[in-house]
């Protein structure tokens, strides 16, 4: 037992910096989100212990931006896969070298030219939610397209050149070989851009609508605008719920599905 | 059959050209010789470039953000490559705890990380300093530099430390002439990764900057939003040089070395090809 705890130690520095600067901010989060807001200085009371933030929730506004958020984050995850999907299938089909340039060009827009990318679309777009949407679709696609990408290149070839083999379309194949088998890659390419399209910030800070705020934007205009921290926080709680859910519930209907279709 | 291959590929690069469009736009503008925000056609110039690297606080927050990256990009690797390089000697379930813990980083969203740091940083002391930046830069960066260096392994590594620790090399031998020269391009593509995804992180940084620390993006997002000019189109584009040049040198370097020890990275399945000659030689004369 002793052997297997002393394996660990290598990553010791990496964990301590997650544990540090994550998880523990994460619970810090909880606490405040538990603070009664401040009555004059300060950005809450000290030493109060209530529930009168999470009543936000139940009030109409908030509960609306929840539901926006999770619109969104839908459209967003449904958006991605629709071309990634296609996008990765195209990548694949390149030559080696061809790879490689197509994908520092995917690549490249949202790593390297994240704020020329957004100041691009605000000059073209009007402000609104196909707009915002748009631009978390840009911030999310590379992503999913390596997830999608990687799946697709550890199919094994000659299973398909047995489906053309055997007499099978090229249609045939992509629907009965490649599709499936490139299930668990579109599962997780839709999962990871849920979770992201859930946390969405930049494409509704910058072509958002004021009224059409997500509810990380949201939290960052009670927290910097109005200086209510507990407020901000306990959104953020809501949001990290929404994001667990997200995280632990699409492979739950995945598995569901499959059950129920046995 | 012809003429459908090229609807495909015209449909494929036309995507991408579609993901390239905005930073396109944006590099155009910079080169504006008047401040409206039309893209020039005929009079060209590198007026705002000049106005840009003249700036105090544009200067301060390039240099800002070059130093966090550079120094996000070094505790990153420094952290990441040891925890990647124990993977293997690990049980199942303490893989998936280590990987699950490193990735966690990427998975919860930027705004609450931030809006929980902003109590952290207050209490620990670091707000407004570059070394609270740093950590939080680097921490942001793990789950990728964790993700290369891990996938990127080479996979005669452990043989090979097995092999000078059976000629006698002590530990601290085996890591100076085995271990780090093997990994030596690895780590360095893993920070080059990080540093650029640093450079570029607007999202926590955008909660935790001050004057003091402001890094380049969280100058730029205010006056993004409220005030665009070709000025700002410049400090976008600045950051975007850098990073292409980075993404270059990244895929460069993982596919040189990817060829053997990232097999989905390259098309062909390594696993049942014969080693070339330079290849046996190469691994023989490692001591």
């Amino acid at each position: 037992m002793k052997y297997r705890v002393s394996a660990l130690l290598p990553a010791g520095p990496a964990l301590a910096m997650v544990c540090g600067l994550v998880i523990g901010p994460l619970l810090l989060l909880i606490r405040v989100s538990l603070y009664e807001p401040a009555t004059g200085r300060g950005f809450y009371t000290p030493g109060t212990l209530s529930f009168t933030n999470y009543a936000a929730f139940a009030d109409g506004y908030l509960l609306g931006i929840a539901g926006f958020t999770v619109g969104c984050g839908l459209a967003i995850a449904t958006m991605v896969l629709l071309i990634a999907y296609p996008l990765g299938l195209f990548l694949s089909s390149l030559t080696a070298r061809m790879q490689l340039i197509a994908l520092g060009l995917i690549l490249m827009p949202k790593t390297a030219g994240l704020l020329a990318m957004l100041f691009g679309l605000q000059r073209w777009l009007p402000r609104g939610v196909l707009a915002t949407l748009i631009a978390e679709v840009y911030l999310v696609l590379p992503y999913a397209v390596i997830v999608i990408y990687a799946q697709l290149l550890n199919l094994d070839p000659t299973l398909r050149a047995a489906a053309r083999g055997l007499g099978a379309s090229s249609w045939q194949v992509f629907r009965r070989v490649t599709l499936p088998l490139s299930m668990p890659g579109m599962i997780l390419a839709f999962q990871l851009g849920l979770m992201w399209g859930l946390g969405a910030f930049l494409g509704p800070l910058f072509l958002g609508r004021p009224n059409e705020t997500t509810l990380a934007v949201e939290l960052h205009r009670q927290a910097f605008e109005y200086g209510r921290w507990p407020l901000a926080a306990t959104e953020a709680v809501g949001l990290l719920v929404l994001v667990t859910v997200a995280a632990t519930g699409v492979p739950a209907v995945v598995q569901m599905r499959r059950v129920t279709r046995c | 059959m012809l003429i459908r291959k090229r609807v495909i590929s015209v449909l494929g690069w036309g995507t991408i050209v579609c993901l390239l469009a905005p930073v396109l736009h944006t590099v155009w503008v910079s080169f504006s010789p008047d401040s409206f925000l039309t893209p020039p056609t005929t009079a060209w110039s590198f007026k705002w470039y000049v106005a840009c690297f003249q700036d105090r606080r544009w200067m301060h927050a390039i240099l800002q953000s070059l130093t966090v990256a550079g120094l996000a990009a070094g505790l990153a690797v420094a952290t990441a490559a040891p925890a990647a390089w124990s993977m293997g000697n690990l049980t199942r379930t303490q893989q998936r705890f280590v990987s699950f813990l490193l990735l966690l980083p990427a998975l919860i969203p930027p705004a609450a990380l931030g809006i929980g740091l902003l109590p952290l940083v207050h209490v620990t002391g670091l707000w407004g300093t570059t070394l609270g930046m740093v950590l939080v830069h680097a921490t942001i960066g793990l789950p990728i530099g964790f993700l290369i260096i891990r996938t990127c392994l080479p996979e005669q590594l452990s043989e090979l430390e097995t092999a000078a620790a059976g000629l006698g090399a002590s530990q601290p031998e085996i890591l100076r002439r085995v271990t780090l020269p093997l990994l030596a391009p690895v780590l360095f593509a893993a920070g080059i990764a990080v540093f650029v995804l640093s450079l570029n992180e607007s999202l926590v940084s955008i909660f935790l900057a001050t004057p003091n620390n402001e890094t380049l993006p969280a100058v730029v997002w205010p006056q993004l939003r409220y005030s665009p000019s070709p000025l700002v189109a410049v400090a976008s584009c600045t950051t975007a040089i850098i990073g292409t040049l980075g993404i270059l040198i990244v895929l460069r370097i993982l596919v040189t070395r990817g060829r053997h020890s990232c097999p989905s990275l390259t098309k062909s399945p390594p696993s049942d090809r014969l080693p070339a000659c330079h290849e046996i030689r190469q691994v023989s004369t490692v001591p």
